[in-house]
């Protein structure tokens, strides 16, 4: 049943809330919790499910993105009509970009053509969330239906960030409003909106019908302005409920949009008890780690002045060395390194970043190879630091890539 | 006048389509191949295109994904032989598919409804 599924990815975006992390590279490809990139949690979903044959469209940026999928997910069997596939455009339709996301997937119809799948599971690169993709298949199949939307409940007034939905007793979809300025309640409760996840799973004949019909009419191309509004009443379209696999008493679904919901949702994983479990044996999160010594701390001066390599409430990778330092609350990727006396404080620091001696740093995220000279203070004047970083709505300090310090 | 560009690439059937055509009152140019076929409705921008499938250079199914990428409104109607690309999804993309046949009524009715 899940060979019949092939699963699209949608990697192509431009991630431009989340600059300067986006930079360099596309946002699935923003490393997330030390050691992963955000793309990693939709392709251990697919792994987990059991959904084998993989296209990744990409577009913009997508050097770092590639060599990640090339180095840590080339783990398909193509004789057991395994695969991941990563395709940027390839102009064969059109000589222009993607113009929205059923675009995308019109101009990779031929894919589609070549692999004739029964259906089509259409995810994001970019969200973060653990869902077993084989109970949506088999809701889909139980309704016949021809397009099944995963949708969350979302306070009320959060919801006009995305696609509205209401739904009759038996879960068709009746009203889909993308980003309405007045989100519709469900009728249970006033406070709460039905929301969809963005996610899309069509019988492969009905995706390609809606898609081609699209690009006649002057639209953005995008399923959930257009495509799915246009089938409702029309097709057969459910809304299935996310069941998630996180096995905690709150559903986790991130869209990480923003600088500032990408350090809360960073900063989630070191409180004691996450609300994101990244710990799940049954539900294992993979990715590409280089070979790495472990991580280590050096320096138990007790006495007063002394040095102590102290890590607190964090998370730490390996290869990083602290030495004679205080970690408190925060992301270290790999080969982090720093130095005596110096105290990082609720902040994410990325693969390679260097910090001296005498450094005080607090609530900000340095970028992969980010090098602070000794005595620099970070995120303790926001004005100063105006001057040289971004800072996001909420006061998070930025350091882009290899960005150079003085 | 409309205007329909005809693709076809055996010049014997060109003609006949072409000398039919011009009898319902419709302004007619011709390629021979999907390339051309490309470049003429660049050109030209016809009303309407009449499609053969097999054809040399590029053939009548990828020059439709290329003509639709830049004129995604024109009505396009697939005139083949074969039944069989019926199955394939870029030939989705055409408002009709007629199996080619000596008499053309289907075609002409196929062109007046498409042209409204």
């Amino acid at each position: 049943m899940f060979k019949k599924v092939l699963v699209m990815i949608l990697a192509g975006g431009q991630g431009e809330r989340l600059y300067p992390l986006t930079k360099d590279r596309a946002k699935p490809a923003v490393p997330f919790g030390g050691i992963y990139r955000i793309i990693d949690f939709t392709l251990s979903n697919c792994i987990n499910s059991g959904l084998r044959k993989i296209c990744v469209l990409t577009q913009y940026k997508s050097y770092s993105l590639d060599r990640h999928l090339r180095i840590g997910w080339n783990i398909f069997n193509n004789e057991l009509d395994e695969f991941i596939e990563n395709i940027p455009p390839q102009k064969r339709i059109s000589d222009m970009w993607y113009q929205g996301t059923a675009d995308a997937v019109y101009q990779n119809i031929y894919v589609l053509e070549s692999e004739h799948p029964e259906k089509v599971l259409i995810l994001a690169g970019d969200h973060i969330y653990k869902m077993d993709y084989r109970e949506l298949i088999e809701f889909h199949e139980t309704n016949n239906a021809d397009l099944t939307v995963p949708c969350i409940e979302v306070p009320i007034k959060e919801a006009s960030r995305f696609g509205v939905m209401s739904i009759d007793n038996e879960q068709q979809i009746v009203e889909f409003n993308e980003k309405p300025a007045s989100p519709k309640p469900i009728q249970s409760n006033p406070e709460m909106a039905l929301v969809s996840m963005g996610i899309y799973l069509f019988n492969t004949q009905v995706l390609v019908k809606r898609v081609i019909e699209d690009t006649k009419r002057d639209t953005t191309h995008d399923f959930g302005k257009n495509i799915i509004p246009s089938m409702i009443n029309k097709d057969r379209v459910f809304a299935f409920i996310f069941r998630d696999k996180n096995n905690k008493a709150v559903k986790y679904w991130r869209d990480i949009g923003t600088i500032d919901a990408y350090w809360e949702a960073n900063m989630d994983l070191v409180q004691v008890d996450p609300i994101f479990n990244l710990y799940d044996i049954d539900w294992p999160i993979r990715t590409y780690h280089e070979q790495l010594s472990p991580a280590k701390t050096v320096f138990s001066e007790l006495f007063p002045g002394g040095r102590c390599g102290t890590v607190l409430d964090s998370l730490v990778s390996n290869g990083c060395i602290i030495s004679g330092a205080r970690i408190e609350r925060s992301i270290l990727s790999s080969n982090v390194r720093i130095d005596n006396y110096s105290e990082v404080f609720d902040s994410i620091l990325m693969a390679g970043v260097r910090i001296g001696k005498n450094v005080k740093i607090r609530k900000a995220i340095l970028d992969k190879s980010v090098i602070v000279p000794d005595g620099k203070h970070i995120g303790y004047n926001l004005d100063a630091d105006a001057k040289q970083f971004v800072i996001s709505e909420k006061g998070v300090v930025v350091a882009h890539k290899e960005m150079p310090l003085l | 006048m409309n205007t329909i560009l005809l693709v076809e690439d055996d010049k014997n059937q060109l003609l006949l389509y072409k000398q039919e055509l011009s009898l319902e009152g419709y302004n007619i140019i011709t390629a021979q191949d999907g390339q051309e076929a490309v470049k003429k409705v660049k050109e030209h921008t016809p009303n309407l295109i009449v499609m053969d499938i097999n054809m040399p250079k590029i053939n009548g199914i990828e020059a439709m994904g290329k003509i639709l990428s830049e004129h995604r409104k024109v009505p396009i109607i697939i005139n083949t032989a074969y039944n069989s690309y019926k199955d394939n999804f870029m030939s989705w993309s055409a408002d009709a598919y007629i199996i080619k046949s000596s008499d053309l009524t289907e075609l002409k009715d196929k062109i007046k409804e498409l042209l409204g």
